[in-house]
């Protein structure tokens, strides 16, 4: 499948860089996960100026249903905003929203190669002693991303604008409605969440700020001594609370056994270092309403999987998962920020 | 566990057969096969357990949906769990889980008892339903 993308894809970037001859795509093969994405990693080479170059480059592309329906423009300008300032990313470089390239919309951009990604390499040597450290800088960055001017970044002409008293009401009903709608079983835990969160609204921020929309722990480059060098899947990216982010990252299910915010450090000192680099306070009432409503949005998230993997938009394993995995222990998350569990 | 687990092996079946071809490149094999054997692990563990888990949710939620039905009187047909098939016991189960929320809604700060009840059932059926893959 990746073989046959190769040729396509080298006709496509051709066609973005006129001053280039011979250009070539070898080596595509797919990154595993990637739900909401397929994810290739590709190496581009070509000439120029009388010279043979080549660049590893990283392909995302809507796959045929998707485990979160978002906009790629979004994502692609979240992404080319931050670049270049204290919250790593990966440069993009090229977007295109039809389909008859490489049949769905996609992006390309560089890869940042030579770190790890996802979970499962950080419980073991070297990186489990780097844990306190990678915390450290996660949520910093998380803080940095918060302190950003969403104006000033340009992102305000792409992301929907929000009132401030409004953060809370327009993201639970978003979804809400993706429950009613893809909901496979009735889940009377979420629905008693989301009950006690309508009669509980948290106060509107002290300012709108960028929102990751799934910051947690195994979205981000790491390397071997704690520090993060990439920070992926902006595909959820919104103008919003702040404390929503920090409520994702909240959310008992990426504490991964361990007990700890993200599995990686005590949920005071992640507060503490939030809110030194946003500038912001938390107030642990309004966190708690953010926590509990990403369990909320997880659950949805999760029932979607399931519900394009029964309606047979996708049938991939990846979307089974989720369902199998998450929607359980979303459940038992959600009990215990609600502190019904002893 | 939804999508159904018989659901999900057959797929799993066409997946193993499709990457048993010889020209299936080897970065798409693991990511297929990889995750599958996950699946499976996880498919193996509830296929013991789940008619019995869900004839104990059934009853435990039968239970309090009778003892509510002063809160909740839309004559509910609470079934039977006669039927031992996974998929009949689903089935039932879907219908009785959405009783539940309707009787928890209607009882929040009206019947702190019946209220603490549901919540302790609700936390029990997560118990239940706890298997080792699951995440968190």
């Amino acid at each position: 499948m990746a073989r046959m993308l190769e040729p396509r894809l080298a006709s496509y970037i051709a066609g973005k860089m006129p001053q280039a001859s011979a250009v070539a795509v070898d080596s595509l093969s797919r990154i595993s996960g990637g739900a909401s994405r397929e994810t290739y990693r590709f190496r581009l080479t070509w000439n120029e100026g009388g010279e043979a170059r080549e660049r590893k480059l990283i392909l995302r592309r809507d796959p045929p249903a998707s485990l979160i329906e978002t906009e790629r423009r979004i994502e692609f300008e979240a992404y080319r905003a931050f670049h270049g300032s204290s919250v790593p990313v990966p440069e993009m470089l090229w977007l295109e929203e039809e389909s008859d390239a490489l049949d769905h919309p996609f992006f390309i951009a560089e890869e940042i190669a030579g770190f790890q990604a996802g979970v499962a390499t950080l419980w073991a040597e070297p990186y489990v002693s780097t844990l306190t450290a990678l915390g450290q800088r996660k949520w910093t960055i998380l803080g940095d991303i918060a302190r950003a001017d969403p104006e000033a970044l340009g992102l305000t002409g792409v992301m929907p604008a929000v009132e401030p008293d409004q953060c809370w009401n327009r993201e639970l009903s978003h979804w809400e409605a993706v429950l009613d709608d893809d909901e496979v079983e009735p889940l009377p835990i979420t629905r008693a969440a989301i009950r006690w969160l309508r009669a509980n609204p948290p106060p509107p921020p002290a300012r709108i700020a960028v929102v990751h929309g799934d910051y947690r722990t195994g979205n981000f480059l790491y390397d071997d001594k704690g520090g993060i060098h990439g920070i992926l899947d902006w595909e959820m990216a919104h103008l919003g609370d702040p404390l929503e982010d920090l409520g994702w990252s909240f959310n008992p299910v990426w504490t991964f056994g361990r007990g700890l915010a993200g599995g990686l450090l005590p949920h005071a000192e992640a507060i503490a270092l939030w809110e030194a680099s946003s500038g912001l306070k938390a107030d642990l009432a309004a966190l708690k309403w953010w926590t509990l409503f990403n369990c909320v949005k997880g659950q949805a998230i999760w029932v979607s999987s399931a519900r394009a993997w029964i309606d047979g938009a996708n049938r991939e394993p990846i979307m089974v998962y989720p369902a199998w995995a998450l929607i359980n222990a979303q459940d038992q998350a959600t009990l215990a920020v609600m502190g019904k569990l002893s | 566990m939804n999508p159904t687990v018989p659901a999900v092996l057959a797929e799993l079946a066409g997946l193993v057969m499709r990457n048993a071809a010889p020209d299936v490149a080897a970065s798409d094999r693991a990511n297929a096969l990889g995750l599958t054997a996950a699946l499976l692990v996880m498919a193996a563990e509830a296929f013991d357990g789940a008619a019995a888990m869900l004839v104990a949710e059934n009853r435990a939620f039968r239970a309090l949906l009778v003892r509510g039905a002063a809160h909740v009187p839309t004559g509910l047909d609470l079934g039977d769990d006669e039927d031992l098939r996974v998929s009949a016991l689903q089935a039932i189960n879907a219908r009785l889980r959405q009783g539940l929320i309707d009787l928890h809604t209607a009882v929040e700060g009206v019947d702190p008892d019946l209220e603490a009840a549901v919540w302790s059932e609700l936390v029990a059926s997560t118990g239940r339903r706890r298997t080792a893959g699951m995440a968190g």
